[in-house]
């Protein structure tokens, strides 16, 4: 390669990220008009997805889950508490999505944004009561009970937040190690002991899968950033392990129809395959 | 199965629909599914903050607030809910630089709190004469431990349930859903089930809506004549 072809190489990538800045919907048409997209992932292809458990040695359980370019923590402290009165044998989850500048341009500092609250919200309607059982965290009726806080830390953000966020609880939970906790009722006091920790049994694991219409035409599953600006509908569906449907949730009244959506479900199947092997 | 108030399975609960009686704002209506009651009034299009503000088209606020208590992440999830669906309904296109607010408040709330809202902004919407590409109306349906689907949920039959199913159809029932919003332990089966209950009755929704919206105009017409 002579020097004038790296001058113009460097040219033409140069001209390629200013066209991606200044049209974004133009460049990604060029690519999804001719059924690729601007990453070379098919339409109905997942990034690669990887999940380590017990990455945060002080928390009693944690997951650490990157999906392509996406990278979160999640990690799960067990505290004491007192029930709430109306559910003296019941303990709780909190689940906490934080998304900082840290990860990306997108989100301001300060309290938390839309994205956040929202993705809080709907991981507490996903996880609630649903996979873990309350009452397996009760320590004593009435008087004590172990309350999980998930916080659930975006690293770095490329796109579909509930997908690594469900997957990481899953996994922080399944590698959850509560102490062994005595209640004594003569003061009042709850002892633990950490070297002797049992794992929780989990009601079910979830699955998600996420799909976006983008440019209002083209379906693509498992949006990075650059496309999911573009959505004008998503799809989210999450199955449990034996593949019963637990939510379909599709928000943006772009024009997806029911047989598509059928389609999404069977992906969301395939999908729940691959992860289900990444999870061992 | 008789159903606590003792409607049938397919039965949605009366609807009632006023439109117009906020004075301060664009557009105003209250809608109520039995004893279910949502206020929604609608800005638009107004002032916008200089850091919402969009070259090319209106922006879409949504505030939610409950019936009870200050408002939380749940109100900010249906908050997201319902601005999603209108973003792209609404004609911002036409209005740009502007911002379009849609206020909605919680009086009463008996299951179906999300469908009672959609409908209320649709219709606030159009008593606004915000430009939209299509109305749109919602129903809920629920899957009982049974296995028996009960449309219009009250609260207590969607607490016992095994699953809820939140749908809203624009215009052309025969089109995509335009939200979906299905929680619980369910089967693509039910979800079938539901998808075509929820669009039956989400037709005689729009129906409602229509009715109501040419009473009022011909009321209105009447008024200016006389």
């Amino acid at each position: 390669m002579s020097q004038g072809d790296v001058a113009k190489s460097g040219q033409v990538v140069f001209a390629i990220e200013a066209f991606k800045r200044i049209h974004p919907v133009e460049f990604q048409r060029r690519f999804l008009s001719q059924g690729t997209r601007h990453s070379g992932r098919g339409f109905s292809q997942f990034r690669a997805t990887h999940v380590t458990k017990g990455t945060i040695s002080t928390a009693q359980g944690s997951s650490t889950v990157r999906i392509g370019n996406t990278t979160v923590v999640c990690g799960i402290k067990a505290e004491v508490s007192e029930p709430d009165v109306k559910a003296p044998n019941e303990g709780y989850l909190v689940t906490n999505v934080d998304l900082s500048p840290m990860c990306s341009a997108h989100f301001r500092p300060g309290a938390p944004g839309e994205t956040a609250q929202v993705s809080s919200e709907h991981l507490h309607r996903l996880f609630g009561g649903n996979v873990v059982d309350p009452g397996s965290l009760c320590i004593e009726p009435g008087q004590a009970v172990w309350a999980l806080s998930a916080d659930i830390v975006f690293l770095k953000y490329d796109g579909n937040v509930l997908d690594a966020a469900v997957i990481a609880l899953t996994a922080a939970l399944e590698d959850l190690q509560l102490p062994k906790a005595e209640f004594d009722s003569a003061t009042g006091v709850v002892s633990a002991d950490k070297t002797m920790g049992q794992r929780l049994k989990l009601r079910k694991r979830l699955f998600p899968a996420t799909f976006s219409l983008v440019d209002g035409a083209y379906l693509v599953a498992d949006a990075d950033d650059a496309e999911e600006q573009l959505a004008t509908a998503t799809v989210l569906v999450v199955l449990d392990d034996n593949g019963r449907l637990v939510n379909i949730w599709k928000r943006g009244a772009g024009d997806i129809n029911r047989a598509t959506i059928s389609r999404c479900v069977e992906d969301a199947g395939t999908r729940k395959a691959a992860l289900a092997k990444e999870l061992e | 199965m008789t159903r606590p108030d003792r409607r049938e399975a397919t039965q949605i609960r009366a609807l009632h629909c006023a439109l117009g009686q906020l004075s301060r704002v664009d557009g105003s209506a209250q809608f109520s599914l039995g004893d279910t009651s949502v206020l929604c009034g609608v800005y638009g299009p107004v002032d916008v903050k200089i850091y919402d503000e969009k070259i090319d088209r209106a922006h879409i606020e949504v505030k939610f607030r409950p019936d009870i208590g200050v408002p939380t992440t749940k109100d900010k999830w249906t908050e997201s809910a319902v601005r999603q669906t209108f973003e792209q309904l609404i004609l911002a296109q036409l209005h740009p630089r502007t911002l379009v607010q849609i206020n909605i408040q919680v009086r009463q709330a008996d299951g179906a709190v999300d469908a009672a809202a959609i409908n209320a902004a649709t219709m606030a919407l159009v008593d606004a004469a915000i430009p939209l590409h299509s109305m749109v109306a919602a129903a809920t349906c629920a899957v009982l431990e049974s296995g028996e689907i009960v449309v219009d949920p009250n609260q207590e039959e969607a607490d016992q349930a095994r699953s809820i199913h939140t749908l809203a159809f624009e215009n052309k029932t025969t089109e995509g859903p335009a939200y979906v919003d299905s929680r619980g332990d369910f089967t693509m089966d039910e979800y079938n089930r539901c998808y075509d209950l929820c669009a039956t009755s989400a037709e005689r929704v729009l129906a409602f809506m229509r009715s109501a919206i040419e009473s009022k105009i011909s009321k209105e017409a009447k008024l200016s004549t006389t």
